[in-house]
């Protein structure tokens, strides 16, 4: 299937380009951008990110276990300190805390590995170094007979270029 | 501990084997390793030895507590009648002698090159021999005071020998002497029991300190001033003085009488009595009448600087007294009219009815008595005139003890053969031509007959751990070379038989025979030919009068080469390891210098250089230096073991010490080498000029500060309050007046389960500060000594300290960068001692803090500290609110115990390492040792099973330990006197273990409110 | 049917290199290239550290002794440059989280530099508590790793909160600086050639700013944001319990932990305008560094100098207002006592010169504002060692009063933190980008795209 590689020059219209073209039902698309842009996320998908169930599950699990780990370990060689309780629960709330942001934060970060696919490979064929400097690139595929009218849609966004990759 | 290789696993070995056999029998000839188990001894169990501590001439009575046949530990032999269980410091700490690195291993030769050359006892003895044998009537024996067997010895010796005998100490007490035999006809030495009398008036004795018999007299003078029991306080004390001396600190009253005025006021206090008492019959009135003609009270009280009406007063007090009790100068008061000051204070205790109850006087001993100074002269001339050919010196360093002016050191030079018989390297045997080295005490027998009625036994505790020999031996040998007629059989066959009359199985075991026996009372025989008083001119002319004072732990020197009496600070000035000159801030200033600034002192006789101690209890026409220090041999004695980094500090990085460099100055040498009417030797009455240097020198000074600042550490009550009635004046009585937060129950603090949460009731009235449970606390705990450059930087090991403190303390001061104790005030008295250990808290701070569990809280109410587990962060030596945590700053446990000592470490107790943290423990290795037996008798720990070594070695039993959840326990009882007990800082509600009594001021007009 | 010429016509064959953006060029620069200077700073860097090791292997081996403790001064120069490091860091993660979810936009050029600086500090900061152990080789005491004798450790201790929060708060900021990185590395990489091209290529975790990539991203750093916040703030209330957890007079205070987090902020904003001040005039930043930016960290410096100045005199005032003598007594000789200089050093630099921000002409006056924060780096080392030492030479047993003196050892580790600092940063800015070009990317192109450029 024909695939065509768009370079743009300014977020405003490549998010456009990419609605007009969900709307046409050319969902498989895929865009690049030199840096975060709130529009072009939304245009190429609504839904927020899967990320923060990951810190969610991260922080709970890091508070229980946090005091599961303290109670334990002071009630498994009780120990007299200072005549307070062996298990004290006051003081305890600090490892719990740390411990909450602690698996939180690790959660998160491979939550983003995850949802983002971040590993070492190799880049798409279409990547281009343009795309790490100022310039947004949007790659369709789409059927032969639709070739035309996606390059006039994009065109129709002002993208720089149009070019057909592979038939 | 210096780590054990096999030659000091075998001496172990051996020397255990051996002990074994001397506890009962002749010493084993031969090293038995434990294939064949010694009877007697159980490898972990203590075996105790009872023998006789040599420090004094108090002669307390020991218990030796041997592991493995290494003694580790010397306590007072309960049986003893004078000490009753109880140690000094000095006793505590002599243990340390067998191990000293300063011990001569074997006989030394004065070698071609000059140095003294290792030899054998074959070759030694034979030279010897060969010189005597030439020598006889030119040879001298010079030596210390030693116990009636290795006396007859001697004596056999010089009669085979032909050789005078000179019994030399340099503290001999002539004046006492010869003082009491011109009142009763007796020349002895009287023996004082505070406890018989109801006033005692001190002219500068210091006899709690560095008396005849300290320790019997602290207790004895505690016993008497028991509050619990005798609601007036009991007896009471009013001490004459120029310094506030050790004494003074737990009189009632401080006179600050000159220096130099005891004469004149004995002479008058003499005066008053007999012309309140008259003079009894059969006694020559004149007589008296001239001795007395010269004193007169006015006159006294001038030449004292006081108002006559001061010194009357005190004539009345004695005379109104039902039981009163003078005492005369002690050694640093011995002034050039010492035997007429004795006689004229003799005189008057015996018109007072002293004599006989709170004075005895036993009869002369004769022989073994001290020479006066006066005999001494005649041997230093027969030396410099080159008739001595050979001099043996025994047990005494006379080159360090005898004033310079003498020319004992040049007159050595003059004689032949210098033999010294001494153990441990001093100035003395190191210009000796011979060496001889006798055994330690430790490794000898022997014996002591102190007074009448009590002779008591020194026994070996240990195999020689080196190669010398017994001085009995040595001589007996020489004189039988020489074939005079010695006694039979070896020395120790020579003490046993002279206890032939006793069964000497049962005296060993109890340490000696001890029976009461009546003196009989003696008269007034009044022979004062020679002697009165004539108002003395001081002799030099600078403008402050030197007091050479003996130090409490050094005493006359002997004491320096032991690192814990350098080390535990001294009681009144809390100075540790160095000279000092103390002087008034107010002379101070005049001099333009502070603390630690080094001056010359000069006297016509010779100058020293010291730092400056400037202090609050001195007049300003006097200057104090104690006498002890100013040593150039010995690794603790001098600066030998301490580099700049302090040497032995650091094992493997420290720098080279600085062999031969004295440490302090040796105050003997600004004293003149005069004696007193009667040829006793003269400490006092020298003139001193002090001249600034320039230099900056600083002193190690444990505590900063005696300033309380009002918080109520060392508190203090009166007898009205006592009473119930009467008011606070000045706050800080007890803890009785404002009732603090934090009210708590101690015995609650340990497991519900558990009989035992253990607790102390320290009473603050009774400690006089002596520090004797200091030393007790190194000894056991195995402590290590961090040396003069460590202790500068304070970081000295002590687990318990006496902090000492002046009245209640306002908020002046502690902005100074270094700041000096300056609440101390010319004839005010109001020094409060409390003895800091750690209070085992029940709510420890220092137990929340730490991160590892290292210190924590134990089922029987202690705190806990679990080397093997601390990380050192040190939090919980921050948190101590007591401050009594201890840090390892360096490897001590295995740099601090050089050599031999580390054969004195307690196995009972873990040595610490670099990094961890260490604190008093309430001696759990003592608590764990009686748990054992309570187990296999199916009981529980009985009261008073279990004493912690600060409390067996209190001499006026101001400590008590025990098991608070047993009400009919001791200590409970003695915890029970809400009328003066409190906790320190109750209001942070740490819950301590320790409860402190507190303080009792005797009289209303005294102490600085 | 086939696709139209045009199409064809302008293919990505063509052989000319398409330009790069300028941000990119501007902002990569200082990676490119060797400049002698640089390696000159590095290696005195690098031996300053290297000194400070082997002082610590003789400290280790000799002990501690060779360090200023003395009875009652059981803690030194070490805790106290602890704490300051600690301190240093939270500028950074309060520019890079804070001020983020604050969504102040002008943080954006200079929260890589901070981010970076947080790091590096943390990461000195955390030597400390460890070499100032009595026994190094127990560390792992410290940890409750399982082991069969069931010993565990003392959750009560502040210390071992200590052990936690740090290691915690080093964890999260690595994370967060590394996860903004990404992108950054990208464009490193698709210039970068040879060796650093697989190294970047590795740490670039394939990123190619797609769609989901920037969400996922977009959305990790507003979590990571999220829980940094808290537990900066948490850190340096923790690391103020050290003390405020004790019942030291002086230490034993409610007000430490916004007294500590308010004093962290304060010397971190000072060390990172210390730092970027000479970054931006070495580099030519000038295009991304404002005048703005520095007056905006000058604000904050104004505010929490204020506020410092609040806990100095709150503290004065409770130590009198207690009516409790030892804390009367604690605090007065902490101002007129041996430690006094520390004390007024400490007022002067942290309170008074700061006031000086009032007039905006200061603010923007870029020599100024760089000795003034030498300043007050020197007066907030001052502030820790006010507290820490003074409070613990005065406690309750007057007769145990006593001195701490700083020793040689001590001095030489102090230095060592410092070469050990700027050894790192100095490698991270030959390595990553100092200024966030993505970001920075972001606004400008935002601006351009509504800018009506078409």
């Amino acid at each position: 299937m024909p695939t065509l590689v768009s370079v743009f020059d300014f977020p405003s219209n490549t998010a456009s380009a990419v609605r007009k073209l969900k709307d046409r039902g050319f969902d498989d698309l895929k865009t690049y951008s030199p840096a975060p842009f709130t529009e072009l996320e939304l245009a190429e998908d609504p839904k927020p990110s899967k990320v923060r169930r990951f810190t969610l599950i991260g922080g709970l699990s890091g508070v229980t276990l946090g005091f599961l780990m303290q109670i334990w370990m002071s009630l498994e060689w009780p120990i007299k300190i200072a005549g307070k309780n062996f298990a004290s629960i006051p003081p305890f709330w600090i490892v719990g805390f740390e411990l909450t942001i602690l698996l939180g934060g690790f959660f998160t970060f491979f939550g983003l590995l995850i949802v983002g696919g971040l590993y070492p490979k190799r880049l798409d064929k279409h990547y281009d170094l343009r795309f790490s400097a100022e310039e947004f690139g949007v790659v369709v595929t789409c059927d032969e007979r639709d070739v035309a009218e996606v390059e006039a849609l994009l065109r129709a966004e002002s993208a720089k270029e149009v070019t057909l990759a592979d038939s | 501990m210096s780590e054990l290789d096999r030659r000091d696993f075998l001496k172990l070995v051996g020397v255990g084997a051996g002990a074994a056999a001397t506890a009962c029998a002749e010493p084993v000839e031969k090293l038995v390793p434990y294939v064949e188990q010694p009877e007697a001894i159980t490898p972990g169990i203590a075996v105790w030895y009872a023998s006789t501590c040599t420090e004094c001439p108090a002669a307390c009575g020991l218990h030796v507590r041997t592991r493995e046949g290494r003694p580790i530990k010397l306590e007072g032999n309960p049986d003893h009648p004078i000490n009753q269980g109880k140690l000094c410091g000095r006793g505590q700490a002599s243990l340390g002698r067998t191990y000293l690195p300063d011990r001569y291993p074997q006989p030394m030769v004065r070698g071609a090159g000059g140095s003294l050359e290792p030899s054998t006892w074959d070759d030694a003895m034979a030279q010897l021999a060969a010189k005597l044998d030439s020598a006889r009537g030119r040879t001298w024996i010079l030596g210390g005071t030693v116990g009636p067997s290795l006396g007859g010895v001697i004596d056999q010796f010089a009669v085979a020998a032909g050789a005078n005998r000179i019994v030399y100490e340099p503290f001999a007490h002539e004046a006492l002497r010869k003082g009491t035999e011109a009142v009763f006809g007796v020349a002895s030495l009287p023996i004082f029991d505070p406890s018989q009398a109801d006033l005692i008036i001190d002219l500068g004795s210091d006899f709690l300190s560095t008396g005849l018999s300290p320790t019997e007299n602290a207790r004895q003078y505690a016993d008497a001033r028991n509050v619990n029991t005798d609601k007036t306080g009991g007896t009471r004390m009013i001490s004459f003085g120029p310094r506030l001396n050790f004494t003074t600190t737990s009189a009632d009253q401080w006179i600050p009488a000159k220096a130099g005025s005891e004469a004149a006021i004995a002479f008058a206090l003499a005066k008053a009595v007999v012309a309140a008492k008259g003079t009894p019959e059969g006694v020559d009135a004149a007589g008296i009448q001239r001795f007395l003609s010269g004193a007169n009270m006015a006159q006294a009280a001038t030449a004292a600087g006081l108002e006559p009406s001061e010194l009357s007063a005190v004539a009345e007090a004695l005379l109104h007294a039902k039981n009163p009790v003078i005492l005369p100068p002690g050694v640093a008061y011995t002034g050039s009219q010492a035997t007429s000051t004795v006689a004229a204070v003799m005189l008057a205790n015996a018109l007072l009815g002293a004599v006989g109850k709170s004075l005895v006087v036993p009869p002369a001993t004769g022989t073994a008595d001290a020479a006066s100074f006066a005999d001494l002269k005649v041997l230093v001339a027969a030396m410099k005139a080159g008739r001595v050919d050979v001099l043996l010196i025994h047990d005494s360093n006379p080159v360090y003890s005898l004033p310079p002016e003498l020319g004992f050191t040049e007159a050595l030079g003059k004689v032949g053969t210098v033999v010294s018989f001494a153990s441990l390297k001093d100035e003395t045997a190191d210009s000796a031509g011979l060496v001889l080295p006798d055994h330690t005490p430790m490794e000898s027998w022997g014996d002591s007959a102190p007074r009448p009625g009590i002779r008591s036994i020194v026994q070996p505790t240990v195999r020689p751990l080196l190669d010398t020999r017994a001085l009995g031996d040595s001589l007996l040998e020489l004189g039988r070379g020489l074939g005079g007629a010695m006694a039979e059989g070896s020395f120790h066959k020579v003490v046993e038989n002279n206890w032939s009359d006793v069964n000497w199985r049962q005296a060993l075991a109890q340490g000696g025979v001890f029976s009461e026996v009546v003196i009989e009372p003696v008269g007034i025989s009044g022979d004062f030919a020679g002697l009165g008083y004539s108002a003395s001119s001081a002799s030099g002319k600078g403008d402050f009068a030197l007091v050479a004072f003996p130090h409490h732990f050094l005493g006359d020197g002997r004491g320096a080469a032991l690192p814990w009496l350098q080390e535990i600070p001294d009681p009144v000035t809390k100075l540790q390891w160095n000279s000092w000159v103390e002087m008034s801030f107010e002379s101070a200033k005049r001099l333009d210098v502070g603390f630690g600034d080094v001056v010359e002192v000069e006297t016509p006789s010779g100058k020293i250089e010291a730092s400056v101690f400037p202090r609050g209890g001195i007049r300003d026409d006097t200057i104090a230096v104690p006498i002890g220090q100013g040593h150039s041999v010995g690794l603790y004695a001098s600066m030998e073991g301490e580099g700049e980094h302090g040497g032995w500090i650091h094992g493997p990085i420290g720098a080279e010490g600085q062999p031969g460099v004295a440490r302090g100055a040796n105050v003997i040498a600004l004293l003149p080498a005069t004696e007193d009417e009667m040829g006793g030797r003269v400490w006092g009455g020298a003139q001193a000029s002090v001249t600034k240097t320039g230099r900056f020198r600083r002193l190690a000074l444990s505590q900063w500060t005696d300033n309380q600042r009002g918080r109520e550490l060392a508190q203090s009550t009166s007898l009205a309050e006592l009473a119930g009635h009467g008011s606070d004046h000045g706050g800080g009585h007890g803890a009785h007046h404002d009732e603090p937060p934090h009210t708590f129950t101690a015995a609650y603090d340990a497991d519900p389960n558990q009989p035992y949460r253990w607790g102390m009731v320290i009473d603050n009235d009774r400690c006089n500060g002596c520090s004797a449970c200091v030393a007790a606390c190194y000894v056991e705990n195995n402590i290590p000594v961090v040396g003069e450059t460590q202790a500068i930087q304070h970081r000295d090991m002590a687990w318990i300290r006496i902090e000492r403190y002046v009245g209640d303390g306002d908020l002046e001061g502690g902005a100074a960068r270094r700041p000096v104790p300056n609440r101390e005030k010319l004839g005010e008295l109001d020094i409060r001692y409390i003895p800091m250990p750690c209070q085992q808290c029940g709510a420890a701070p220092c137990e929340a803090v730490c991160p590892t569990l290292a210190t924590y809280h134990n089922k029987e109410g202690l705190n806990g500290m679990v080397y093997n587990r601390c990380a050192g962060t040190r939090y919980c030596a921050n948190n101590c609110v007591y401050k009594v945590r201890r840090f390892n700053y360096f490897d001590y446990g295995n740099e601090n115990f050089p050599g031999m000592l580390g054969l004195m470490l307690n196995p009972d107790v873990t040595v610490r390492q670099q990094g961890v943290m260490e604190k008093c423990t309430f001696c759990v290795q003592r608590i764990e040792g009686a748990r054992q037996p309570a187990k296999d008798e199916g009981r529980e720990i009985r009261d008073g099973e279990v004493k912690t070594a600060c409390q067996q070695a209190c001499p006026t039993h101001a400590i008590t330990f025990g098991n608070l959840r047993d009400d009919a326990s001791k200590v409970v009882e003695a915890g029970n006197h809400p009328e003066r007990s409190y906790h320190l800082l109750q209001e942070l509600n740490t819950r301590p273990a320790i409860t402190y009594l507190a303080q009792v001021t005797r009289d209303e007009n005294e102490g600085n409110h | 049917m086939a696709p139209p010429a045009t199409a064809v016509a302008d293919s990505l064959a063509s052989p000319e290199r398409p330009r790069d953006s300028r941000a990119n060029i501007d902002i990569m620069a200082p990676t490119h290239g060797v400049q002698w200077p640089y390696f000159l700073a590095l290696g005195a860097a690098v031996l300053g550290v290297l000194q400070a090791l082997a002082v610590l292997l003789y400290q280790t081996y000799v002990g501690l002794g060779v360090a200023g403790y003395q009875q009652p001064v059981f803690w030194g120069v070490y805790i106290v440059t602890f704490v300051f490091w600690i301190g240093i860091g939270h500028a950074g993660t309060l520019i890079s989280a804070i001020l983020f979810l604050f969504r102040a936009k002008w943080r954006n050029a200079v929260n890589r530099g901070a981010e970076a600086l947080t790091v590096f500090a943390v990461i000195t900061a955390a030597l400390f508590p460890i070499l100032h152990l009595g026994r190094i080789w127990k560390l792992y005491f410290l940890i409750p790793y399982p082991n069969q004798r069931s010993l565990w450790v003392n959750f009560k201790s502040p210390l071992l909160w200590d052990v936690f929060a740090i290691s915690t708060y080093a964890s999260i900021s690595i994370m967060f600086f590394y996860v903004g990185l990404i992108p950054d590395i990208a464009i490193a990489r698709d210039r970068a050639t040879g060796v650093k091209k697989a190294i970047y290529t590795v740490l670039a975790l394939g990123w190619q700013g797609t769609g989901p990539q920037w969400k996922a991203h977009s959305r990790s750093v507003l979590h990571l944001s999220g829980l940094a916040t808290p537990l900066v703030l948490s850190v340096h209330s923790i690391v103020s319990w050290d003390f405020a957890m004790s019942i030291v007079p002086g230490w034993h205070a409610t007000i430490f932990a916004p007294y500590f987090v308010a004093g962290a902020v304060f010397g971190g904003f000072a060390m990172v305008i210390n730092i970027l001040i000479p970054v931006r005039r070495i580099f030519r930043l000038e295009r991304y560094l404002t005048d703005y930016h520095f007056e905006n960290m000058s604000r904050f410096i104004l505010l929490t100098s204020t506020i410092c100045g609040y806990a100095y005199a709150a503290e004065y005032f409770i130590a009198w207002y207690s009516g409790v003598e030892y804390e009367q007594t604690s605090f007065w000789l902490r101002a007129f006592g041996p430690y006094w200089v520390s004390t007024w050093c400490m007022i002067t630099f942290n309170v008074i010169f700061p006031q000086l921000l009032w007039i905006k002409k200061l603010r923007t006056n870029l020599p100024f504002l760089f000795v003034l924060c030498l300043f007050i780096n020197l007066g907030m080392w001052f502030e820790r060692y006010v507290i820490i030492i003074t409070s613990l030479s005065r406690e309750y047993i007057s007769g145990s009063w006593g001195l701490y003196v700083i020793s040689p050892v001590e001095l030489s580790v102090l230095a060592g933190s410092f070469c050990w600092f700027s050894m790192w940063f100095l490698l991270f800015l030959k390595v990553f980008p100092v200024i966030a070009i993505t970001e920075v990317k972001e606004l400008e192109i935002h601006a351009r795209d509504h800018g009506g450029a078409h």
